[in-house]
């Protein structure tokens, strides 16, 4: 077990969706002051922001690089650094390691990590095919016709082959995280959502179907870490980061060997033995998702099912509202939507947001220990996180 | 709206040899001389040892079918004529592993594990010739 050094003091986010009307700059400085004043912090207590990549806009994304969060916050002068962190859907994990990594080093105190994205802004089909670039090889893969929702597809067809889970099972984990959205003002879709209304929707490429395909979205969201020691004189809820465990399995989807489990058991296994936290004190798992597979996925790999199949598991609802084990109470990027890097951001922050009691309508109760995981590209790397109230 | 063309491949200097040999109707992957690894796609050295003692080697043609999904809508640019596609990732005998198209009789059937063999498709207006791959006899 690993001796604590950081913990989440602070949390932003502005509602995910379709702004055509909101700037990319707007959102994040908005879900930026959101964190700090969430804190009780000023712009001068900050050290170092550390942004995410932004996909929509190259312009927005130089910014984040050079420095304009610093100047429009307030931190010229006082600011020590500013530096992107991007890994794709795990920059979540990987923006929390870094920041972690910089306290436990006493080259950081307070750490403000940001994303601001607006995919959901850009015509579908540029979508489409910026998506169709992201861990997808142009000289090997592109040319056969590969893209993010064949991505998707591919593994799941292999899951299914080796697990047995059926596509009502795929389906039943869209309408479970389509229940917890339906309690999440910053959700994109919070309209009810059957497993028969996923079966008949549109296939899109076998096995998955339109309602199993996420949808892009604008959004940004914001939270700041600082040394574990200062937390509790910061706030009175602050999320300690336990443990972390990670690997980086392929680049291309076609060179994975083990598609059915990627390295999420290996991860896992480190994340536990760091946190000291074993998986039946988990009380909230906060998986990123982007297609059901993977969520079950997960599960299997976090050993969170008590020996049941995931898809059984998520079928007989409990990781819905009111199941034995609470799973992406955001709705996920199935439903609250796809904001590029920020998806798995905003599933993280979800994690915060439910350790620090403020999850509103859908707070889990008695909530103590929750798992976060990440990955990025074509499910690249597998990253897990154990967050808690406690420290160690 | 414009109507924008499949993307081809730009080999590279070392894996120009790959799509040569595509032209010429073989399946090539590369073989380490050094350490006896069997590369695909090709590398600028080996991954296993790091050499660059690398060779082409004919590659048997043959393998089966790893994973696969079937493309019924919302494709890349490029590939909205072709619709629907099946993409797969082929486990070839050598061991090695490669994204494709399964093509021909049966090719929306086709399954996990089911054996398959090479061919070649020529994209048209390119000097382009992508290894593709059949389901092999008995399966279609």
């Amino acid at each position: 077990m690993k001796k604590t050094t950081a913990a989440v003091v602070g949390i932003g986010e502005v509602p995910t969706g379709k702004y055509p009307d909101r700037s990319e700059l707007d959102a994040a400085l908005t879900a930026c002051r959101a964190a700090i004043l969430d804190a009780g912090l000023g712009p001068r207590d900050i050290d170092v922001i550390l942004p995410t990549g932004a996909l929509a806009s190259r312009h927005f994304n130089v910014d984040l690089v050079f420095s304009r969060l610093c100047e429009e916050l307030g931190m010229n002068r006082s600011l020590k650094m500013n530096c992107q962190v991007m890994a794709g859907g795990a920059t979540s994990s990987s923006i929390l390691a870094v920041a972690e990594g910089l306290i436990a080093a006493g080259m950081a105190r307070r750490v403000l990590c940001v994303h601001s994205d607006a995919v959901g802004s850009l015509p579908k089909q540029a979508g489409i095919d910026l998506f169709a670039t992201t861990g997808v090889s142009e000289e090997w893969e592109a040319p056969y016709g590969h893209n993010m929702n064949a991505v998707g597809a591919l593994a799941t067809q292999r899951y299914m082959h080796e697990t047995g889970t059926t596509e009502e099972e795929l389906a039943a984990v869209c309408v479970a995280l389509r229940k917890w959205a339906m309690l999440n003002p910053h959700a994109m879709f919070r309209t009810p959502l059957t497993v028969e209304e996923v079966m008949a929707s549109k296939m899109v490429a076998t096995p998955l179907r339109a309602k199993e395909c996420n949808m892009l979205a604008d959004g940004a969201a914001a939270f700041i870490v600082a040394a574990a020691g200062d937390a509790r004189a910061i706030s009175d809820s602050p999320v300690f980061v336990r443990g972390h465990g990670s690997l980086v399995t392929h680049y291309t989807l076609s060179q994975e060997r083990d598609l059915a489990r990627l390295g999420f058991p290996e991860a896992a296994r480190a994340a536990y033995a760091e946190a000291g936290i074993g998986p039946e004190a988990i009380q909230l798992a906060q998986i990123y998702d982007a297609y059901p597979v993977w969520p079950l996925m997960s599960l299997d790999g976090l050993g969170l099912c008590r020996g049941a199949r995931a898809g059984a598991f998520v079928a007989a609802g409990e990781t819905a509202p009111g199941g034995s084990l609470p799973m992406t109470t955001n709705g996920g990027m199935l439903s609250q939507g796809h904001t590029g890097v920020g998806g798995g951001i905003a599933v993280l922050v979800e994690a915060f947001r439910q350790l620090m009691g403020k999850a509103g309508e859908r707070q889990v109760a008695g909530l103590v220990n929750a798992v976060e995981t990440a990955s990025g590209g074509t499910w690249m790397d597998s990253h897990v996180t154990i967050l808690s109230r406690e420290a160690a | 709206m414009t109507t924008q063309t499949r993307p081809l491949p730009q080999p590279s200097a070392w894996s120009a040899p790959f799509w040569q040999a595509a032209r010429n109707r073989s399946l090539v992957i590369q073989h380490c001389t050094a350490c006896g690894e069997k590369i695909m796609y090709p590398r600028r050295f080996c991954p296993n040892c790091l050499s660059e003692a690398l060779e082409f080697v004919p590659a048997k043609g043959t393998g089966e079918i790893y994973t696969l999904t079937t493309q019924m809508a919302g494709p890349p640019s490029g590939f909205e004529a072709m619709l629907p596609y099946v993409l797969a990732v082929i486990r070839l005998d050598e061991g090695v592993q490669m994204m494709s198209n399964i093509v021909g009789d049966g090719a929306l059937g086709a399954r996990i594990g089911d054996r398959v063999t090479v061919d070649f498709v020529a994209v048209e207006g390119s000097d382009t010739v992508l290894p593709v791959f059949r389901l092999a006899e008995g399966r279609q």
